[in-house]
């Protein structure tokens, strides 16, 4: 069947890659706490599940928050910015100086105002979602062809009825575009700021796995963060999937 | 008594500025349409036929002269939903199957009726002859059926007055004469007055009741051919000698213009 060999091929290249990594750490002898081999990752991932997906619980609701949170004032702001030219001329540039500054450099700032609760990671994992969907969706929402807005203005449609039956859906697959990008960054933003200061998260576990030496643990937390972003990811796929189902002609 | 004319144009001038400099559309037009006639716009790319089409439907503004729409101000037709427009491009939103794409015009501002709306968009979908197509999205039609679409959704307010900007142009020629059969069915079930653009001789002289012939430097009338047979009944009973003479007279009345511009 041709469905089941398309999935062949990822898993067939991720087992190539794992190979290659066995066989690199078993020929060249190298020690297991500056690489660890995948099969002692596979052991260290089973025998600290528990505390691994304890941790995982902090980090998963920092990123999905932050997700929520940065996505839905992206959203909001590019809605605004499209209707008001005179905001956009006037926080657009703001937005896009605030977007130079490193996220791992705003942390601590962040984290002296809310002190260090979730609340801090949750404002840091969704910054670091929030430009990006912003302009994927300025540019979604004036991706509108002159005609189709022809079209509206010959119906007398409102600004509403332009951006509900118009704008709104056609920024639809930029909106996806800025989600699959959100789905890695909101994890990124959850483990930087848990670098900074927490006792309880994937990214604590990182930290203290290196600083103890347990590579293999440090390696499983890191497969760990990268499950959570690919579950992100596979979700959001399949939403825009089902959700799109129109092609440009 | 005289009838009150659909569409009054008197002197009318659209131009606007482009890299400093005055750019004139046309000027100087003057045309009155009654209520279910079939006028055509003719003329070569450059003589303001697709812009005059504009300034009827309030898409722009006059810059002298005026339109009426039934005595009122385009702004005031277009709100009363008098007015339906034809783009060349179907623009069909591709997110809305056949019925949904139909019935926009009732959702936007008239959701009123929208209880009746999709009943009556499978009528006119019927009536493009696309029964059967309802649920297709877009993608998934040919580009004749696309406009098919597009005419059906004009139709669905139930306009006065049906603007089209040559709406058959990217289409091949045997899925235009076929459509061309079809709008004229169409004209002569609802009764519409229709302005039709258009650059070819052949449509113009199968489609019109008047003929408006336009030439451009600056873009203006240069004649207009009544073809009043037609109008007692809206019934077509043009014979192919009919056809071959009126094609013959626009071509002669283009060169002659053509010409003289060429003299200037």
């Amino acid at each position: 069947m041709k469905v089941s060999l398309h999935w062949l091929w990822p898993l067939g290249g991720v087992a190539s890659l794992l190979f290659l990594w066995w066989a690199v750490i078993v020929s060249f002898e190298v020690r297991p706490f500056i690489a660890p081999n995948p099969i002692s990752v596979v052991k260290a991932l089973w025998l600290n599940r528990t505390l691994l997906l304890s941790n995982l619980v902090p980090t998963a609701i920092e990123a999905l928050s932050g997700f929520f949170l940065g996505n839905t004032i992206a959203v909001v702001l590019a809605t605004v910015f499209i209707h008001s030219a005179t905001l956009r001329r006037m926080y657009f540039p703001v937005a896009v100086i605030f977007n130079t500054i490193p996220i791992i450099a705003l942390s601590p700032v962040l984290i002296l105002v809310f002190g260090i609760s979730i609340v801090s990671k949750i404002i840091i994992a969704a910054i670091i979602c929030l430009f990006p969907t912003l302009v994927n969706m300025i540019r979604g929402f004036e991706s509108v062809s002159v005609s189709e807005l022809e079209l509206m203005r010959v119906l007398s449609a409102s600004r509403r009825e332009v951006f509900l039956k118009l704008r709104l859906p056609r920024s639809m697959p930029f909106l996806f575009a800025a989600l699959r990008i959100a789905c890695t960054t909101s994890v990124i933003g959850a483990i930087v700021s848990e670098w900074i200061g927490t006792d309880i998260g994937i990214g604590v576990l990182i930290i203290q796995a290196t600083f103890d030496y347990r590579t293999e643990l440090l390696y499983a937390a890191i497969i760990t963060s990268s499950a959570l972003a690919l579950a992100m990811f596979g979700t959001v796929a399949l939403l825009e999937h089902l959700l799109i189902r129109w092609r440009t002609s | 008594m005289q009838q009150q004319a659909v569409i009054d144009i008197a002197d009318l001038g659209v131009s606007f500025e482009r890299d400093g400099h005055r750019i004139v559309a046309f000027s100087g037009v003057s045309l009155k349409a009654d209520a279910g006639r079939f006028v055509v716009l003719i003329g070569p790319s450059g003589c303001g036929k697709s812009t005059l089409l504009r300034a009827i439907a309030d898409l722009l503004g006059c810059t002298e002269g005026k339109v009426r729409v039934f005595g009122d101000e385009p702004a005031q037709a277009r709100k009363a939903r008098r007015i339906s427009f034809v783009f060349q491009d179907p623009t069909l939103l591709p997110w809305r199957t056949v019925t949904e794409n139909v019935r926009l015009p009732i959702e936007v501002g008239n959701w009123r009726q929208l209880g009746r709306a999709n009943r009556r968009a499978e009528e006119l979908i019927g009536l493009v002859g696309l029964s059967g197509r309802e649920a297709a999205l877009p993608h998934e039609l040919s580009g004749g059926q696309r406009q098919r679409v597009s005419i059906a959704r004009a139709l669905i307010t139930q306009p006065d007055v049906l603007l089209m900007d040559e709406p058959f142009g990217a289409l091949d020629e045997i899925t235009r004469d076929r459509l061309n059969d079809e709008l004229l069915r169409i004209w002569r079930e609802t009764r519409t007055t229709i302005v039709f653009v258009t650059h070819s001789l052949s449509e113009a002289a199968f489609l019109g009741q008047s003929i408006v012939v336009m030439g451009t430097n600056p873009g203006r009338i240069v004649e207009q051919i009544d073809l009043d047979r037609r109008k007692p009944d809206n019934r077509i009973e043009r014979t192919a000698a009919d056809f071959f003479a009126i094609t013959s007279e626009l071509r002669a009345v283009l060169e002659r213009d053509h010409g003289s511009v060429l003299r200037r």
